[in-house]
């Protein structure tokens, strides 16, 4: 019997789905094999998303509390995960791929000497291990790849897996944490441009992104008003993350986020691999661009070919009659 | 200030790729320097430009890569080393992190930087783990740098907004191709990089036996993405096409 442990993110305040995404595919090979699952929160306020995490099924959850875990700084964090790893010794230690996931998975299987595999679509237990697949080659193609060492780290794409409600009564164990200041490899200034009252893009339902072609006031003004209108997630290409038009953490793409909506809007996006490596796997694409021939075509379900300027206002009102 | 950055070769990821039996088909002629590497390189050529300093690229791979260095130099870089494996195989990020190491134990710099992450395998790996077998202080995904007081100021791009992050030296940043535009070697770049010093290491000069690396993580094989089907073109009307799809989104998908 061996356990398999999932790291908790919490992001401005919540828990990110993503992660009880983990902790549900976790608790589902934990049953299936006769393996245990546990559950690890590490912030400043742990306790307060306890009774949150019981719900979708750890026998164990730690909680490391520190004022340090306010905001993401990698060697506070780093110490922490390794006590945890010491208290309880996983043979997979899951993690949702997220950018603060991203920052620390190397340096914490450098320093335990873990098997890792990084951003995976799926995963499952084989004998002395697991198998993974990765999207690679910006997502076009997928590789199938196998971990095997005593201690293995993995990170999942949102939306990868379902969440699976499956109430335990955890036991929860308080790690000690001190963090010495000296112990500080770096200094954390200043936190710019926080996304915090906007819907994180991970987990939105829809998402309405815009590229290049809707690059000014005008055109950002319509991807907003059907954004509000469908209560959607507002993300964007590189080319406008770049020229400083959206905020650089709602870039969609190899580089940016990975979404997985049920619905994703993409105006005025030319379809660059780059862009649909984050975006493919969602339900419904809906494009419009004026070039009939936009490789976001290729993959769009709904393509409307033409102006968006022309086609938007018609559209937002047409939505408006459905929703009233 | 001296800068090393860590840069590697990888195959074009516009190019066409196939699949056969498993075993991925690549166009080894369109093999390039990793974009988020190239960024890097120009971030150091930048900095070492305004604050002066030196930029050494150190590449690990098969003869191959001897191209990709040479783009390196001709963007301006000031040398470069070159770790030789004799196999062609891809090693995982641990490996590649532990011949860097090895290379970096008794070397002294101020900044070792790299890409973020690789753009064919998308690991993003290396760099972190790089840094924490050389005990360096470390920011990953960094969009901007800057140096003041021989510290590096990293903003970098995390989960809720960037975060300006202070490093003292030697330390290490992995760099996001937001960052900049890396520059295209000049003819006159080209030229002189032709005369630039290029060592060759070998692994076993790192003490290193290339018999003995193996990856505690092997791809066993590659396949195709189900494809996701095209679906319909609506063209005419601007005011006809947008009623049309958004009746459908409502009726047919459920989705408004
Ligand atoms: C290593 C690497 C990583 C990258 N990572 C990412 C990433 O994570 N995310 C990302 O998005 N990109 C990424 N890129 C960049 C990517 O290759 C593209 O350059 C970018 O996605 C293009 O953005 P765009 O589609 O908005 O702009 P463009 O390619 O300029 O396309 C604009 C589109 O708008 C259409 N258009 C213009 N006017 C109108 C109008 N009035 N009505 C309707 N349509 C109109 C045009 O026909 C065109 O198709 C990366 C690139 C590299 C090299």
């Amino acid at each position: 019997m061996s356990t398999l442990l999932t790291h908790i993110a919490i992001s401005d305040g919540k828990i990110k789905r993503s992660s009880l995404e983990v902790l549900s595919r976790c608790q589902e090979l934990a049953n299936q094999n006769g393996h245990t699952s546990e559950a690890v929160i590490i912030d400043s306020n742990a306790s307060d998303y306890m009774d949150e995490v019981q719900k979708y099924g750890a026998s164990k959850i730690y909680l490391v509390e520190d004022p340090i875990f306010k905001n993401h700084i990698n060697s506070p964090l780093l110490k922490a995960l390794a006590k945890v790893m010491e208290a309880s010794n996983p043979h997979v230690f899951a993690f949702a791929s997220t950018e603060g996931t991203k920052d620390i998975l190397g340096a914490l299987a450098a320093n335990q000497d873990a098997a890792v595999l990084s951003d995976v679509s799926e995963f499952d237990l084989i004998d002395g291990g697991i198998s993974a697949k990765r999207p690679v080659m910006a997502a076009k193609i997928l590789s199938s790849n196998e971990a095997k060492a005593e201690k293995i780290l993995v990170s999942v794409r949102s939306g990868s897996y379902d969440l699976q409600e499956n109430p335990t009564d955890a036991e929860v164990e308080t790690i000690d944490f001190s963090f010495d200041e000296s112990d500080l490899k770096l200094t954390l200034r200043e936190i710019i441009g926080s996304s915090g009252d906007k819907i994180d893009l991970s987990e939105a339902d829809t998402i309405v992104a815009s590229g290049r072609g809707a690059k000014d006031e005008e055109g950002q003004k319509l991807v907003n008003e059907l954004a509000d209108l469908l209560n959607a997630g507002v993300g964007a290409s590189r080319a406008l993350t770049e020229a400083g038009i959206v905020d650089p953490s709602l870039q969609i793409g190899q580089t940016g986020k990975v979404v997985s909506p049920q619905l994703y809007f993409a105006i005025g996006i030319s379809g660059a691999i780059q862009h649909v490596a984050g975006m493919a796997n969602s339900k419904v694409i809906v494009a419009i661009n004026k070039d009939p021939d936009a490789p976001i075509f290729e993959i769009a379900d709904y393509g409307l070919v033409g102006d968006l300027y022309k086609i938007l206002p018609p559209f937002i009102e047409e939505l408006k009659k459905i929703k009233s | 200030m001296k800068f090393y950055v860590c840069i590697k070769q990888v195959p074009d990821v516009n190019a066409p790729i196939q699949i056969k039996e498993g075993e991925l088909i690549q166009d080894t002629s369109r093999m390039i320097l990793n974009a988020y590497d190239a960024s890097a390189v120009e971030e150091a050529l930048v900095l070492a430009e305004q604050h002066g300093g030196e930029v050494e690229v150190v590449s690990v791979g098969p003869s191959k890569v001897s191209e990709t260095i040479r783009k390196a130099l001709a963007m301006g870089a000031d040398k470069a080393v070159h770790i030789q494996t004799s196999s062609d195989d891809e090693y995982d990020s641990a490996t590649y992190a532990d011949i860097l190491a090895a290379y970096f134990k008794d070397k002294e710099y101020d900044v070792i930087s790299c890409g973020k992450q690789s753009q064919d395998t998308d690991a993003g790996l290396a760099g972190s783990m790089l840094a924490e077998k050389l005990d360096l202080p470390y920011a990953t995904n960094a969009v901007g740098l800057d140096i003041e007081d021989q510290k590096l100021v990293v903003k970098r791009q995390g989960d809720a907004g960037q975060e300006i992050i202070g490093l003292p030296t030697p330390c290490l940043v992995t760099c996001s191709n937001d960052m900049n535009d890396p520059r295209i070697p000049s003819l006159k770049g080209i030229m002189q990089s032709k005369k630039k010093p290029l060592e060759t290491v070998e692994l076993s000069e790192l003490g290193i036996d290339e018999s003995n690396l193996s990856s505690k993580t092997h791809v066993t094989g590659y396949q195709e993405k189900p494809e996701r089907e095209a679906g319909k073109k609506y063209e005419g009307e601007p005011e006809e096409i947008a009623k049309q799809v958004a009746k459908l989104l409502d009726e047919e998908e459920n989705v408004i």
